[in-house]
C-alpha cells in the first residue's frame, strides 16, 4: 500500500468532464510535477491551473484531500479535465510516467476498506457502483450501500438461527421436556427461505443484466436476413464495437442501449462473413455463439415454408429463444412459431418491439426503486450456493438430523459471509433464551 | 521446604487427571487437597457424561486419562443419548456411584508411585525465579517449577441458602481462604461465578408409583476403550414433575430467593438455572420435569435433578412436598447456591499456562467452566503441558478439529466466558468428526506421544485398528444378484440393485446398516462397538469428507502464526475494540484471532496482510 495509484474515475466517453484520481502518499508530489497554478495548494479547495501534457498545456481543475480525511484515508488528488477519451487517456499516461501505478479494479475501495474508512459490504457495493455503467444499475447498487439488502439477508439468517437453535437444543438437551423438532418443520422452513432467496436471486440476475448487458446472438439459415436484422438493431451511429485483443474477429461484439439496458450482439463478425459461405461453417459458429449468449434470436424467412432449421434448433438447449420472423413485408408462408415476433428488416418494422422483447425476456422482474438487488457477483454466488445447499437438505429426507444440521449450519455460515455474522454464540444464546433447560 | 517437580493444588476432577498425567510422565508430583475425603467428589449430580460431555470423557480416556475407566467401573446405569439423531450427537451418560467413584479414584492416586497425595490447604503462592513456593495453612512450604491450579469452586466460596450465608466449600467441606488474594497479588484477574445444587432425599420417602421409571440401555457401550466387559445396569432413575402448587409457593416467596432478589452477585449458568429462575423466566410453562437419581449403591440418598435452589430451607421443604410423588419426602441435604472466585480464562494461553507466568497452569472450574468432564479434560491437558514445560518441550495444543477438548480450551482462552462454561455439541463445528466412538482413533497416537498411553493400551488400540481394517476388507467383497439379495433389499424398504453389489455399497443405503448385513450374510464375529465404528465410518463417508475439506480450508489460517512480540497498537484500520481484544488475548494464530469476539472479518483481513508482511520483513 506504499505506492500511489491512479485511474480514470468517470466512465469513458460519456459526459463533458472526466476525473482522473490518484491515491497514495506521493499523490501531491506527483501532481505538482505536472500541474501548475497560482498560490498554495490547500486541502479540499478547488484549484484552477494547467496540466503539462506532451508539449502542450491543458486547463483543468484540481482538488487535494489530505490524509486521513479522504475517501481512501490516504492523500488523494483529483483532476477534472474537459474533453473526451483521448485527452483523459493522455492525462492518465502522464501521471503514470511521473510515478503512479495504474489502479486495479476496486483498489480505491480496497484501500478505503483497509484503512478502516468503509466496511466490507459497503466496499463491495461501492465497487459494484464503480462498475455500474448504466443508470438503472447505479440506483440498485446504492440500495446495498444503504444496508437494505444486508437487512433482508440478516432476517433470513435470523430465521435460520432460530431453526438451528431448535435443532441444537434437541441435541444438547435430549432429556428436557420441550417439543422435539421434527424434520417436516425443518423442510418447511427451508422451503420458505428458498422462496425468499429465489426472489432476491431472480431480481439480482436481472440486475446482473443491467450491469453487464444482455448477450444476444443471431442465428439462422443463410439468406434469412441476419445481417440486415443486425444492422437494423444497431441503427446507424449508436453501435459500440468492442474488439477483444488476441482473439479472432469472431468475438467482435457490437452493443447498443435500449431503455437504459445495454444489449450486446455477440459474434457479429461471424454473421457478416458467413452469410453467404458454406452452411457447415455457419452452424459451427452458431453453436459457439449460442453457448455464450443469454438470448438467441433465431431468424427465419417468413416468406418461405420451413426449411432445414432443425440443425440449429438441436443446439439451442435451455436458452431463451426468440423466433424472429423476418420479411413481414412479404406474404407469410411460414407456420406459426413459438415465442415469435414478426419484423421487417427491409422496412424497419417492429424493430423497437423486438428490442422491448429482448429486454423483457430476461429482465422478468421490474426493478422498482426499492427492490433488493445484489449487484456483486460474489453475493449472487453465495445465494446460489445457499440454494444448492438447501436442495441438498431436501435430498436428505431419510438421513439423520445431525447431517441435516451440518448442512443448515453451512447455509447459515454462507449467509454470514454477506452479513458478516458468523458468531456461533448467537445460536447458543437463543437456545437458552427460548427453551427452559437445566439439569 | 519439600521440593517436587510439580505441585497440583486441588484433587477434584481436574487435579486428579493433572497429577496422574504428571506422575505418569515421571515427575515427582505433590497433590494437595483441602480434604482427603473430597478427592474426586461428585459434588452435584451423580452422573458422568451426557451430550458432548460423553465425548470429553472418551477423549480423556484416549489420551491416557482415568475418568472413563473409573466411570465405567462405578456406573450404576448407562444410556446412549440422542440415539436416532445421528452419530455426531450421540453420547453416553452414566449414573455414577458417588461414593465408589471417590474411593476408586483415591485408590488409583495412592497406587501411583510418583504421586504424593497430601491433605493441606494452600494459602499463598510466591515466585522465586522459576520456582513456585506454596505455603499451606499450617505453615508447611512446598516448592516446584511447575504448578497446576485446580481449586474448583473452593476459592473464597460461600454457600447460600435463603438468608444464610456460610463461608464453606461444597457440601460443607472447608473452603479455600487466602489463595485468591495471593493470585490477585500476582496480577491475576478474578471474577465471581455462581452455581447450585438441589436437595437430596431419602429413597424410602418417595412414592415411585406416581413417577415414570427410566431404565438403562440394553445394548451397552463404555466410556473407556480399556473396559473389557459391558456395564451392568444396577439401578433406575425416575421422572416426575412440578405442580401448580410448586410454582405458587415459589412465586409467593420470590422476595426470599437470593438469586432473584439480587443478593447473589455471582454469575450463574444459563443452562442450569435454579427452579425459581426457570419459573420466573418461563412463566407460561405449567410444569417442569424433574429426575430422581440414586447417589450411590451404598446410600439411600436420592438426587432431585432440575430442582436446584437457594430458597430458605423452610421453604425448600414445602417446595419439595408439592412435587408429584414427593408428598412425604424426607430431605437429607438442603439445596444451596455457591459463589466462588475463578480466574478470567483469557489470561491463559491454549496450553492452559498463564501467559505472564511460565510454569503456572490452570485447569477446571477455576477457569470459569462447569462440569466434572470439562474439568478433567482441562486437567489432563494442564498435566501434559506442565510435564512438557518441565522437559523444555513444545506444549500440546489440540485443535478444534482434533477434539472437543480443543474446542473447550480454545473457547475459554480465546473468547472467555461470562458464565460457567458448559460443553455442548453445538459448540463444535466439526462434530461429525469428533464423535465419541472414534475418540481413540483421533487421540491415542497423541496420548502415546506425550507418554500417557501405556504399552497395553497402545497394543489394544493397534489390534483394534487391524480388526477394523479386516472388517472393511470384507465389506469390499461383492455379492452376486439373486432372489435372496433382492428380498434383502425389499425387506429393508430399499430398491434392489440391478447387478452384483459390494457390501460396502449396501451400507450406503439409509435403511441398511452393518448389523442388518451381518444378520443376513454372517460376515463378522467382532463385537458391537467395533462394527458400529465401521458402520458410521462408511455410512457417513461423504459427510466426513466434507468436514475434512472444511478443516483444510481453515488450515492456512491455523498455520499462520502471529509473532509473539507482534504489536497491535498503532495499526491503522483496526478498530479500537479489536486492538484492545487482540492485545489482551494475544492469539497464537490468525485462526485464533478470527475467533475472538469483537474482532471482525475486516480486522482479520488487515491483520493477515500485516502479519504476512512482518514475517517477510523478518526473513530479509
Amino acid at each position: 500500500m506504499d505506492d500511489t495509484i491512479v485511474s480514470i474515475s468517470t466512465p469513458l466517453g460519456r459526459g463533458a468532464i472526466s476525473i482522473v484520481r490518484m491515491s497514495g502518499k506521493d499523490s501531491l508530489k506527483i501532481a505538482l510535477q505536472v500541474f501548475h497554478c497560482k498560490g498554495e495548494i490547500k486541502p479540499r479547495f478547488l484549484h484552477f491551473g494547467r496540466l503539462k501534457i506532451d508539449d502542450g498545456l491543458e486547463e483543468c481543475l484540481m482538488v487535494y484531500f489530505k490524509a486521513p480525511f479522504s475517501y481512501t484515508g490516504e492523500d488523494i488528488v483529483e483532476f477534472q479535465i474537459h474533453g473526451g477519451i483521448l485527452l483523459t487517456q493522455k492525462v492518465l499516461e502522464t501521471l503514470l510516467k511521473n510515478g503512479c501505478r495504474l489502479a486495479e479494479p476496486g483498489e480505491f475501495s480496497k484501500r478505503a476498506f483497509l484503512n478502516g474508512k468503509i466496511t466490507l459490504d459497503k466496499a463491495e457495493a461501492i465497487i459494484g457502483e464503480i462498475n455500474a455503467e448504466t443508470e438503472g444499475e447505479l440506483n440498485s447498487s446504492l440500495k446495498i450501500t444503504n444496508g437494505k439488502l444486508a437487512k433482508k439477508i440478516f432476517d433470513e439468517q435470523e430465521e435460520l438461527t432460530s431453526l438451528l437453535a431448535e435443532i441444537e437444543v434437541s441435541f444438547d438437551y435430549p432429556e428436557n421436556d420441550y417439543e422435539e423438532i421434527v424434520k417436516e418443520k425443518v423442510f418447511d422452513k427451508l422451503k420458505e427461505i428458498k422462496k425468499e432467496n429465489d426472489n432476491i436471486l431472480e431480481i439480482s440476475k436481472s440486475g446482473k443484466y443491467l450491469k453487464n448487458g444482455i448477450n444476444v446472438c443471431l442465428v439462422g439459415q443463410a439468406n434469412v436476413g441476419k445481417s440486415s436484422v443486425l444492422n437494423c438493431l444497431l441503427g446507424e451511429e449508436k453501435a459500440i464495437v468492442t474488439e477483444i485483443e488476441g482473439t479472432t474477429r469472431d468475438s467482435i461484439t457490437e452493443s447498443f442501449f435500449h431503455k437504459g439496458v445495454k444489449i450486446n450482439l455477440i459474434d457479429t463478425a461471424g454473421i457478416r462473413e458467413t452469410e453467404d459461405k458454406v452452411e457447415k461453417l455457419g452452424i459451427k459458429k452458431s453453436i459457439k455463439s449460442i453457448e455464450n449468449s443469454d438470448i438467441v434470436l433465431f431468424i427465419h424467412d417468413g416468406s418461405k415454408k420451413s426449411g432445414s432449421e432443425n440443425e440449429i434448433a438441436k443446439h439451442l438447449g435451455n436458452k431463451i429463444v426468440i423466433n424472429v420472423v423476418n420479411k413481414s413485408d412479404k406474404p407469410r408462408r411460414l407456420e406459426k412459431l413459438e415465442n415469435e415476433i414478426e419484423i421487417s428488416a427491409l422496412e424497419e418494422k417492429n424493430i423497437s418491439a423486438l428490442k422491448d422483447k429482448i429486454v423483457s425476456e430476461v429482465i422478468k422482474k421490474e426493478i422498482s426503486p426499492n427492490a433488493l438487488v445484489l449487484t456483486n457477483e460474489r453475493q449472487i454466488e453465495i445465494l446460489e450456493d445457499c440454494d444448492k445447499l438447501i436442495q441438498e437438505v431436501f435430498a436428505l429426507q431419510n438421513s439423520s438430523l445431525d447431517v441435516i444440521a451440518m448442512i443448515i449450519k453451512k447455509i447459515w455460515n454462507k449467509l454470514g459471509q454477506i452479513t458478516g455474522n458468523t458468531e456461533n454464540e448467537d445460536i447458543i444464546s437463543l437456545i437458552f433464551s427460548k427453551f427452559c433447560l437445566g439439569k | 521446604m519439600e521440593r517436587y517437580d510439580a505441585i497440583v493444588i486441588g484433587a477434584g476432577h481436574a487435579g486428579c487427571e493433572a497429577s496422574l498425567a504428571l506422575a505418569r510422565t515421571g515427575n515427582k508430583t505433590l497433590l494437595l487437597t483441602i480434604s482427603l475425603d473430597a478427592v474426586s467428589f461428585l459434588a452435584c449430580n451423580p452422573s458422568i457424561g451426557g451430550t458432548a460431555k460423553g465425548q470429553l470423557v472418551s477423549e480423556i480416556d484416549a489420551l491416557g486419562g482415568e475418568m472413563g475407566i473409573i466411570a465405567d467401573k462405578t456406573a450404576l446405569q448407562i444410556r446412549i443419548l440422542n440415539k436416532g439423531k445421528g452419530p455426531a450427537v450421540q453420547s453416553l451418560r452414566a449414573q455414577a456411584d458417588k461414593n465408589a467413584y471417590h474411593i476408586e479414584m483415591k485408590k488409583t492416586l495412592e497406587k501411583e508411585k510418583n504421586l504424593f497425595l497430601r491433605q493441606g490447604e494452600a494459602v499463598s503462592i510466591e515466585l522465586d525465579k522459576d520456582d513456585k513456593i506454596v505455603t499451606t495453612s499450617v505453615g508447611l512450604k512446598y516448592v516446584a517449577k511447575a504448578l497446576v491450579f485446580a481449586t474448583g469452586v473452593y476459592m473464597e466460596s460461600e454457600i447460600i441458602i435463603g438468608k444464610t450465608r456460610e463461608k464453606t466449600g461444597p457440601n460443607g467441606f472447608k473452603n479455600s481462604h487466602g489463595l485468591s488474594q495471593s493470585l490477585k497479588n500476582l496480577g491475576i484477574e478474578l471474577v465471581r461465578f455462581k452455581t447450585g445444587t438441589p436437595v437430596r432425599l431419602h429413597a424410602r420417602s418417595v412414592d415411585y408409583s406416581k413417577m415414570e421409571i427410566q431404565k438403562g440401555d440394553e445394548e451397552i457401550s463404555t466410556f473407556s476403550f480399556m473396559t473389557e466387559k459391558p456395564i451392568e445396569n444396577k439401578s433406575v432413575c425416575y421422572l416426575t414433575y412440578t405442580t401448580p402448587e410448586t410454582h405458587e409457593i415459589i412465586r409467593n416467596n420470590l422476595d426470599k430467593a437470593p438469586a432473584i432478589s439480587g443478593e447473589i452477585v455471582g454469575v450463574g449458568p444459563r443452562y442450569c438455572p435454579s427452579i425459581e429462575t426457570k419459573i420466573v423466566r418461563f412463566a407460561d410453562k405449567e410444569r417442569h420435569q424433574l429426575f430422581l437419581e440414586p447417589e450411590s449403591a451404598s446410600t439411600d440418598e436420592m438426587y432431585l435433578q432440575g430442582f436446584s435452589t437457594s430458597m430458605p430451607a423452610e421453604i425448600q421443604k414445602d417446595m419439595v412436598k408439592s412435587v408429584i410423588g414427593l408428598e412425604n419426602a424426607e430431605i437429607m441435604r438442603d439445596a444451596y447456591a455457591i459463589e466462588y472466585d475463578c480466574i478470567v480464562p483469557t489470561q491463559l494461553s491454549p496450553s492452559l499456562e498463564l501467559k505472564n507466568i511460565k510454569g503456572m497452569f490452570f485447569a477446571g472450574q477455576i477457569n470459569g467452566t462447569s462440569g466434572y468432564e470439562e474439568a478433567a479434560a482441562q486437567g489432563i491437558i494442564a498435566g501434559i503441558n506442565a510435564n512438557l514445560y518441565l522437559k523444555g518441550k513444545e506444549p500440546l495444543i489440540l485443535k478444534r478439529s482434533d477434539a472437543y477438548i480443543g474446542v473447550l480450551i480454545d473457547d475459554i482462552v480465546t473468547k472467555g466466558t461470562n458464565e460457567p462454561y458448559r460443553m455442548m455439541t453445538s459448540r463444535a463445528e466439526y462434530r461429525l468428526l469428533l464423535r465419541q466412538d472414534n475418540a481413540d482413533i483421533r487421540l491415542t497416537e497423541i496420548g502415546r506421544r506425550v507418554g500417557l498411553v501405556s504399552d497395553e493400551r497402545y497394543k489394544k488400540y493397534q489390534e483394534k485398528l487391524e480388526k477394523m481394517q479386516k472388517i472393511e476388507e470384507k465389506l469390499e467383497k461383492k455379492v452376486k444378484i439373486n432372489e435372496n439379495l433382492i428380498n434383502f433389499f425389499k425387506n429393508h424398504q430399499e430398491n434392489p440393485p440391478k447387478e452384483s453389489i459390494k457390501y460396502k455399497d449396501m451400507l450406503k443405503r439409509v435403511n441398511i446398516d452393518i448389523f442388518d448385513i451381518n444378520k443376513e450374510f454372517n460376515l463378522f464375529d467382532e463385537d458391537y462397538n467395533l462394527l458400529e465404528k465401521v458402520n458410521i465410518k462408511i455410512k457417513y463417508e461423504g459427510y466426513l469428507k466434507q468436514q475434512e475439506e472444511d478443516i483444510q480450508k481453515t488450515q492456512a489460517n491455523e498455520k499462520l502464526s502471529i509473532p509473539a512480540d507482534f504489536s497491535y497498537e498503532n495499526i491503522k484500520g483496526l478498530r479500537k475494540e479489536a486492538i484492545e481484544k487482540l492485545e489482551k488475548i494475544r492469539p497464537l494464530t490468525i485462526a485464533q484471532a478470527s475467533r475472538i469476539s469483537g474482532v471482525s472479518p475486516a480486522d482479520i483481513s488487515i491483520l493477515t496482510i500485516l502479519v504476512k508482511n512482518a514475517k517477510k520483513d523478518k526473513k530479509i
